[in-house]
C-alpha cells in the first residue's frame, strides 16, 4: 500500500444521476455473463438443443413430416437451462451477499427488478433463438428438404425469455438459489408431468411447455400467450411483492 | 454530512435500535464503538437504505440515502467485505461498480493500485484472503471519491501496515473535508482514529463526545516527597484524596491547578502531578456493561 494514501486531491467523475435503465439493463447482461456459471448456462442452454436434435434425428429411422415439432421440443431443452440463468440472476445475488452492493448502487428495488427481467428476457431470447438456429441448422443437415421453422425458432425465443424471466421471478422471491433452483425444477420436471399423469387435461391447461409447443403450431394461440404471460407475471409479481419487504442483512 | 434522528428499528417485539440520534460533521472522524449485537452495523444499514427503520430518519446530504440521485457516489460503504460474487474478479467487480457509479474505467486501476491490489485484480475473488477482500471493498467504496465515508469494522483482516494504511486514509479524507463514520471492536484502532466516539450498548447511545472529552480526567495523580502531609493538606483544603498506586494519591474532581497551587502554598515537593485518564477500554466497558 502506498504510504501517501491519497493521490492528489483530484476529483473523479461521477455521473450526477443514478445509471439509465438501458444502462442498468446493460450491467445486468454483463454481470450474467461475468462469472464462469454465467458463461456455461448460456453455452450449455445454446448448444443442448442442437445437440439433442442430432442425437435424436440420427437415432429415427422415419422422415419427419415438418420440423416445427424437433426445434420446439429440443429448444424447450434450452428453455428449461435457461429457467436457471433466471435464478442465478436475483437469487444468486441474496445467495453470495452481493444484492448489498447492487442495492447501494441503486436503491430503488423495483427498477433493479425492471433491469434484471429485461436482461434475462433478452439474454433468454437471444440464446433459445440461437439454439433454435442451431438446431434447425442440423436438421437441415441431417434431414435436408424440410422447410426452415421460422415461426418455431421465433417462439422457441420467446420460450427462452419467458423461462428466464420466470426462473427470476421465483429467485426474487425465495432470495436463495439452491430452493429457487429446487422449487422450479421440481415443478416443471416433476409435479408437471405427474398432473399429465393424473390430470391431463388440466396438465395440457397450465404446462407452459405445452402451450410453447402449441403457439409454434398456430393452435390454441390465446390459451398459450395467456398460459405464459400468468407463469411470467405470477413468478415476477411475487419476486417484486418478496424483493421489496426483504431486509438486506 | 450524516444526520440521524430517533431511528428505531424492531425485529418482532425486539428493539434492536433505540431512538438513535447523531449528526456527523464534515472534516471529522467519527468512531462508532459497541458491543456485538449493539446494533452498530444495523445502524449503518438503516443509513444506508438496506434496512427500512420501524421509525426515524437517516439523512445523507440532506435527503434519505434511497433519495439521492447518485448514492454511491456520495456515501461509499463498507458494510460486509464478504458480500461479493466470488467467481468474478476484483477486477471486473470494481469495473462493474465503476459503470453503475459513472466513474471512467481508469479509476478501477487507480483504486486498486491504492490498496496494493493490482496484481491480484485479475484473480477470483474467491482466492483471495479476508484482509485482500476488506481492502477490495475498500477500494470499492473510494471509486467515486464520495464525500462521505462509511465502513463497519474495516480492520477486520487487515495486517498492522494495512490497519496503518487504512487510518491514514480516513484521517486524510476528513483532513479533505470528508466525513467518516467508522465502527469497529479493535478499541486502540478507533482511539488514534477518530475525533469524536458514539457509544452504543443495548441500542442506544450510551455516550457521544469528543474523545478528550470522554477519555478526559476525572481527577489528578499526585506524589510528593512527603506523601502524608501533602494528604493532609489537600483534605484541609476541602478535596477528596484516596491513596494511589506506587504510593502516590489520587484526588477525585480536582484540576492539577488547584492540587499544584495547595501544594505550592504548603511547601511541599512534588514528584508527580498529572490529570488521570481513563483509557479507552474502560471507558467502552463502563458504558456498555449494562
Amino acid at each position: 500500500m502506498t504510504a501517501a494514501v491519497l493521490p492528489a486531491p483530484r476529483p473523479v467523475p461521477a455521473r450526477r444521476t443514478s445509471a439509465s435503465l438501458p444502462a442498468q439493463v446493460g450491467l445486468e447482461v454483463r454481470k450474467s455473463l461475468s462469472t464462469r456459471s454465467g458463461v456455461a448456462l448460456v453455452a450449455a442452454a445454446a448448444l443442448l438443443a442442437p445437440t439433442a436434435m442430432g442425437v435424436a434425428v440420427a437415432s429415427d429411422t422415419e422422415y419427419l413430416a415438418s420440423a416445427t415439432g424437433p426445434v420446439v421440443v429440443t429448444g424447450m431443452l434450452s428453455a428449461l437451462v435457461l429457467l436457471a440463468l433466471g435464478v442465478l440472476s436475483t437469487a444468486g445475488e441474496w445467495t453470495h451477499g452481493s444484492v448489498q452492493t447492487t442495492y447501494l448502487l441503486e436503491p430503488r428495488r423495483s427498477r433493479v427488478l425492471t433491469a434484471k427481467a429485461l436482461a434475462v428476457a433478452a439474454l433468454g431470447a437471444a440464446v433459445a433463438a440461437t439454439a433454435a438456429l442451431l438446431s434447425s441448422g442440423v436438421l437441415a443437415v441431417l434431414e435436408p428438404g424440410l422447410p426452415f421453422a421460422g415461426r418455431a425458432v421465433l417462439v422457441v425465443a420467446v420460450a427462452g425469455a419467458v423461462f428466464a424471466l420466470v426462473g427470476a421471478g421465483v429467485g426474487a422471491a425465495l432470495g436463495n438459489t439452491p430452493g429457487a433452483l429446487t422449487g422450479v425444477y421440481l415443478l416443471n420436471l416433476g409435479v408437471l408431468p405427474l398432473l399429465q399423469v393424473f390430470k391431463p387435461a388440466l396438465a395440457d391447461s397450465i404446462d407452459p411447455g405445452n402451450a410453447v409447443l402449441e403457439l409454434a403450431e398456430g393452435s390454441e394461440q390465446v390459451q398459450s400467450v395467456t398460459v405464459l404471460a400468468v407463469w411470467t407475471a405470477v413468478a415476477l409479481v411475487a419476486g417484486a411483492v418478496m424483493t421489496r419487504r426483504r431486509a438486506v442483512q | 454530512m450524516i444526520a440521524v434522528t430517533g431511528l428505531t428499528k424492531q425485529y418482532g417485539g425486539r428493539t434492536v435500535v433505540d431512538d438513535v440520534s447523531f449528526t456527523l460533521e464534515p472534516g471529522t472522524v467519527t468512531g462508532f464503538l459497541g458491543p456485538n449485537g449493539a446494533g452498530k452495523t444495523t445502524t449503518m444499514r438503516m443509513v444506508a437504505g438496506l434496512v427500512p427503520p420501524t421509525a426515524g430518519t437517516a439523512l445523507v446530504h440532506g435527503r434519505p440515502y434511497p433519495a439521492l440521485p447518485n448514492p454511491g457516489a456520495v456515501l461509499g460503504t463498507l458494510l460486509d467485505a464478504a458480500a461479493v460474487h466470488p467467481g468474478r474478479t476484483g477486477r471486473t467487480h470494481l469495473r462493474l461498480i465503476a459503470d453503475a457509479l459513472g466513474v471512467p474505467a481508469s479509476r478501477v486501476d487507480e483504486v486498486l493500485e491504492l490498496v496494493d491490489l493490482t496484481s491480484a485484480g485479475g484473480r477470483r475473488i474467491r482466492g483471495y484472503s479476508l484482509g485482500m477482500r476488506q481492502r477490495l471493498g475498500i477500494a470499492a467504496a473510494l471509486l467515486a471519491d464520495p464525500p462521505v465515508l462509511m465502513f463497519d469494522e474495516p480492520a477486520n483482516g487487515l495486517d498492522p501496515e494495512g490497519i496503518r494504511w487504512m487510518r491514514s486514509l480516513l484521517r486524510d479524507h476528513a483532513a479533505r473535508g470528508g466525513t467518516v463514520l467508522l465502527s469497529s471492536h479493535l478499541l486502540g484502532e478507533v482511539e488514534h482514529t477518530v475525533d469524536r466516539l458514539l457509544v452504543i450498548g443495548g441500542g442506544r447511545i450510551v455516550a457521544d463526545g469528543p474523545v478528550a472529552s470522554l477519555l478526559g480526567a476525572d481527577g489528578v495523580a499526585v506524589a510528593a516527597a512527603d506523601v502524608g502531609a501533602l494528604a493532609r493538606a489537600l483534605t484541609a483544603a476541602g478535596l477528596e484524596v484516596a491513596p494511589g498506586s506506587d504510593g502516590g494519591l489520587v484526588v477525585a474532581g480536582a484540576t492539577t491547578a488547584e492540587v499544584g497551587a495547595v501544594a505550592a502554598a504548603g511547601g511541599h515537593v512534588l514528584t508527580d502531578l498529572r490529570p488521570l485518564q481513563r483509557g479507552l477500554e474502560d471507558v467502552f466497558f463502563s458504558l456498555t456493561a449494562a
